[in-house]
């Protein structure tokens, strides 16, 4: 360790783990690694991305027939959660980083408080759904070619994105318990950040995908 | 040491509190236009508005725009070889539709 990490160590901060000489290069390096990740994680959800676009230009009439029995309301107050929960987010960042210790774990805590919220207003979403039928087999409403590609794009999406956010929660609130106590330069905590903030951008596209095709007069 | 009441703090709730209001302008007016007849440009203008959003997004809240030139060219990357994988993938699948 560097004379720096020992002074910061010292102070109360946090001490690097090898192989980084101070916090601060532990905490670019992390943000760095996240960002490597996050592109690889891009390009996973463009291949759903991509498989959208495919079909939609292919099956264009079922497709939008099935977009439009999606509950606009269920998705659109779930974008303002998510927004809300990303403002805590980088709050949360922000506030460690200027030393603001109830700041920023009440704002990792709203931030994971957030995302839980998301979940349940998704699973009444996904209920509504099964109850409607739209899940593709054999009761499948809509009998038009494409509708039922929609609805397994709509399944597979929506919740492969609650999987990231449920890891997201978990991850988010271990870090509020940890903020109580612990130093505030946690050298992960901006890279989780990261990807909470990739986790709500991923969400910005699959809303007009998913809840706003086809309502136009 | 600063506290919930310090300039800095309030300083911050309000720079990203207006990041959090420009984004919730934003997908109201995303709702409007998808409501709008447009005569088929719907799904075009609430992409271009998510695009705007995501740039929002990257810029304040991952705080893109303090981030050194390599983590800038690593975000930039990812688009990169999705735009590559979208290229190759529709041309092959746009030339053969009709």
């Amino acid at each position: 360790m560097s004379d720096v990490a020992h002074a910061n160590a010292a102070q109360g901060g946090s001490e690097p783990t090898e192989p980084w000489n101070d916090v601060r290069e532990e905490t670019n390096a992390a943000t760095f690694g996240m960002w490597l990740f996050l592109g690889t994680e891009l390009l996973f959800f463009g291949g759903l991305f991509l498989a959208y676009t495919v079909t939609w230009v292919t099956h264009p009439k079922g497709f939008v027939e099935a977009a439009r029995k999606t509950d606009i309301w269920f998705g659109t107050v779930n974008t303002v959660v998510l927004f809300t929960s990303a403002l805590m987010m980088a709050m949360a960042v922000r506030g460690a980083e200027t030393g603001s210790r109830s700041l920023a774990w009440r704002a990792l805590a709203s931030t994971a408080a957030l995302g839980a919220i998301f979940l349940i207003i998704e699973g009444f979403e996904f209920s509504k759904n099964v109850d409607q039928n739209l899940v593709p087999g054999p009761a499948f409403p809509i009998n038009e070619q494409g509708a039922e590609i929609f609805f397994s794009l709509y399944w597979i999406m929506t919740v492969l994105h609650a999987i990231h956010l449920i890891i997201g929660v978990i991850l988010v609130a271990r870090f509020a318990l940890l903020m109580r106590s612990a130093p505030l330069d946690i050298p992960d905590l901006p890279a989780y950040g990261l990807y909470w903030q990739f986790v709500t951008t991923i969400w910005i596209v699959f809303y007009p995908l998913l809840y706003l095709i086809g309502r136009a007069p | 040491m600063s506290n919930g009441g310090s300039p800095n703090i309030r300083a911050l709730w309000l720079r990203n509190g207006a990041v959090w209001l420009a984004l919730l302008l934003l997908l109201a007016l995303s709702v409007g236009l998808a409501y709008s007849p447009l005569g088929g440009l719907n799904l075009a203008a609430n992409l271009s508005i998510a695009a705007i959003m995501i740039g929002v997004v990257m810029f304040y809240f991952m705080e893109l725009r303090r981030d050194s030139p390599l983590v800038r060219l690593t975000a930039l990357g990812g688009v990169l070889w999705l735009l590559i994988m979208f290229w190759l993938t529709l041309n092959d699948y746009f030339t053969r539709l009709s």
